[in-house]
């Protein structure tokens, strides 16, 4: 049960790429050094961006990437992503999220919508340690707002999340903000769990 | 970046200096491929008391080809193709020279030296290259040394940290388990060691069926005491990956392996009896799971099998003769109870209270399959369920799997 990333991005009608407000990943997976690790931290970037700009307001999304949820929830803008395991509940995650959001807007009220740089945010590293165990998560649920009707959808795959013709694979051939050590461990990635596939 | 073929010259240099570092620093645990943008980033991130360089400096105007610090070594992708073309030519040169003319050298380099050093060097750069996993195990073979064996899987390892799903490999360290069990006996730590590498490489490696599957083959070199052992070390690790079949499918290998001693041995009672406590937890942990983790088939497929073999080994009455299979099972009291809570478990798990995230439907879903599974194996079973469900009920249960799974329902159903 992981939590890899929490991302809290800033999701404007006005700038095209939604900004990144707050940002904590867990790493600890790759050890103490390895040769991909800044790699990765870019792809949960641009991963985060692309999935929140495509979750409009009042929408919650979770997608399947490689061995990754990736869980989006946009309210009025302001939009929490969650990089989890397979094995962390759906439920508990937007539980989570929810929470996330909620806490945000106590802490900062609506300054964030003047907001364009990453700041550091504790919350969001305690949230990321306490909720470790969805149990806590699910807790939540008894205290969240009971009418949550926000629409949810599932993808399979981040092509399902995408434009009609957009695939994500020249998304990232084209993107400005990947190195190219990171494209090409995307193209490795992809190989290596190509072997395998789930029935 | 340079791009283009590089001379003769350069990969023999290129090549040199790859097997230097190899020599070098026997500690390395750890081989990528790198890009050459990163070269820079590497050199900060890493420690910055430790200013150790890879000795070999290279030319002016020639970029870094590999980063060697703190027993870590990249290799940049840029020469990656020529350096692997070159040293798997050099590689069966020697090779040659090994056959025709044995270990005879006038020079400080043995032609079985000569295969070692290139064979690991190509080995490192493509895992699955057979030619020289077979050289260096006719090489083994040779030896009387433990030690050899056991650098061996450290080399492996190596290739392991770059290419965990390496069928070759992950076979490579099966036959140097076999060969240490057959020459020297198996201390019991190596296997133990294995089965701890199998959880790591699969921890950070999704998907890797090869992994797992050389972990259930360890099982064979186990004894009881360490299959139980395994068991009560792998519980935590499976509870917190319900997703992955893999994990719970080598919870039944070990399962299977106490069964097996059991009638194996004509196991007496007290054995059993242990057995049956491990069963019966089992049941009882992979039930708070189902409930816990709404909707995860590899937790209902673990329960397949645990019921099964509840009923047809431990519910039964004592007996130490194992049933025959298809011969019909006697319900007596306890397996009749055992079925009661089952029934129940399906039921609750068939109300769907609401479909958001799919998670109750797949819940009921796998209930249902699991249910019908049952009574394929045990057709007494569908008396009892109509009994307690009713039509109604038992109907429904059908039409969740018709929906979802009608090949499943068809191949179940028909006889």
């Amino acid at each position: 049960m992981k939590i890899t990333a929490l991302l809290v991005l800033k999701c404007d009608p006005e700038t095209p790429e939604p900004v990144i407000l707050a940002n904590v990943s867990d790493l600890s997976q790759f050890g103490k050094f390895s040769f991909y690790r800044s790699n990765f931290e870019e792809f949960i970037v641009f991963i985060a961006r692309t999935v929140a700009r495509r979750t409009p307001p009042g929408q919650r999304q979770s997608v399947k990437h490689e061995e990754y949820k990736v869980h989006a929830y946009n309210i009025n803008g302001l939009c929490a992503v969650g990089f989890m395991d397979d094995h962390y509940p759906v439920r508990s995650a937007f539980s989570l999220l929810n929470q996330v959001l909620d806490v945000y807007q106590k802490d900062y009220g609506d300054t964030w919508r003047f907001e364009n740089s990453s700041q550091p945010w504790p919350y969001l590293k305690e949230a990321s340690d306490k909720f470790r165990d969805p149990a806590e998560a699910d807790k939540l649920l008894k205290i969240q707002r009971e009418l949550d009707e926000t629409k949810i959808i599932l993808h399979k795959t981040i092509d399902g999340v995408l434009a009609r013709g957009e695939k994500l694979d020249s998304l990232v051939e084209k993107s400005s903000e990947l190195s190219l050590a990171s494209k090409m461990f995307y193209k490795q990635a992809k190989k290596t769990n190509s072997c395998c596939t789930l029935l | 970046m340079k791009q283009g073929p590089c001379s003769e010259e350069d990969c023999f240099s290129l090549l040199k200096q790859f097997e230097h570092i190899l020599e070098s620093d026997p500690l390395i645990d750890e081989v990528g491929f790198i890009h050459p943008s990163q070269f820079i980033m590497l050199d900060e991130e890493a420690s910055s008391s430790n200013v150790y360089q890879n000795e070999v400096q290279p030319n002016n105007g020639t970029s870094r080809k590999f980063w060697n610090k703190d027993h870590k070594l990249g290799i940049s992708t840029d020469i990656l193709v020529q350096l692997c073309k070159y040293a798997k030519h050099v590689f069966l040169l020697a090779l040659d020279e090994y056959k025709c003319h044995g270990n005879i050298s006038c020079s400080p380099c043995t032609p079985e030296s000569e295969v070692m050093k290139h064979s690991q060097a190509v080995l490192l750069l493509s895992s699955d290259f057979g030619t020289a996993w077979n050289a260096r195990k006719l090489i083994l073979s040779k030896k009387d040394q433990l030690s050899a064996f056991t650098e061996e899987l450290r080399l492996s390892g190596l290739i392991l940290s770059n290419s965990p799903k390496s069928e070759s490999t992950w076979s490579h360290r099966r036959w140097i388990i076999k060969m240490i069990s057959q020459r020297f006996s198996t201390p019991q730590e190596i296997i133990t060691k294995e089965s701890e590498l199998v959880e790591s490489i699969g921890e950070r490696s999704k998907m890797n069926y090869r992994a797992w599957y050389h972990r259930c083959w360890l099982v064979s070199y186990m004894e009881i005491e360490q299959v139980i052992q395994e068991l009560n070390k792998s519980k935590r690790w499976a509870g917190l990956h319900v997703a992955d079949s893999s994990c719970f499918h080598y919870r039944r290998r070990l399962m299977l392996k106490i069964l097996e001693s059991l009638y194996v041995k004509g196991g007496n009672a007290y054995d059993k009896s242990e057995a049956r406590k491990n069963w019966k937890e089992e049941l009882d942990w992979n039930k708070e799971l189902v409930e816990r983790y709404v909707g995860r088939e590899a937790l209902w497929l673990h329960r397949r099998f645990l019921s099964l073999n509840w009923i047809m080994y431990f519910a039964c009455n004592d007996s130490d003769v194992s049933p025959e299979p298809g011969e019909s099972i006697i319900i007596n009291e306890e397996i009749a109870i055992f079925i009661d809570n089952e029934i129940q478990l399906l039921e609750s798990s068939m109300t769907v209270p609401d479909t958001k995230f799919e998670d109750f439907q797949a819940q009921a879903l796998h209930a249902a399959v699991y249910m019908l599974w049952l009574t394929k194996k045990m057709p007494e079973l569908w008396r009892m369920l109509e009994e307690k469900l009713g039509t109604e009920k038992v109907k429904c249960v059908m039409s969740t799997i018709a929906l979802e799974r009608p090949s499943l329902l068809h191949h179940l159903v028909n006889v």
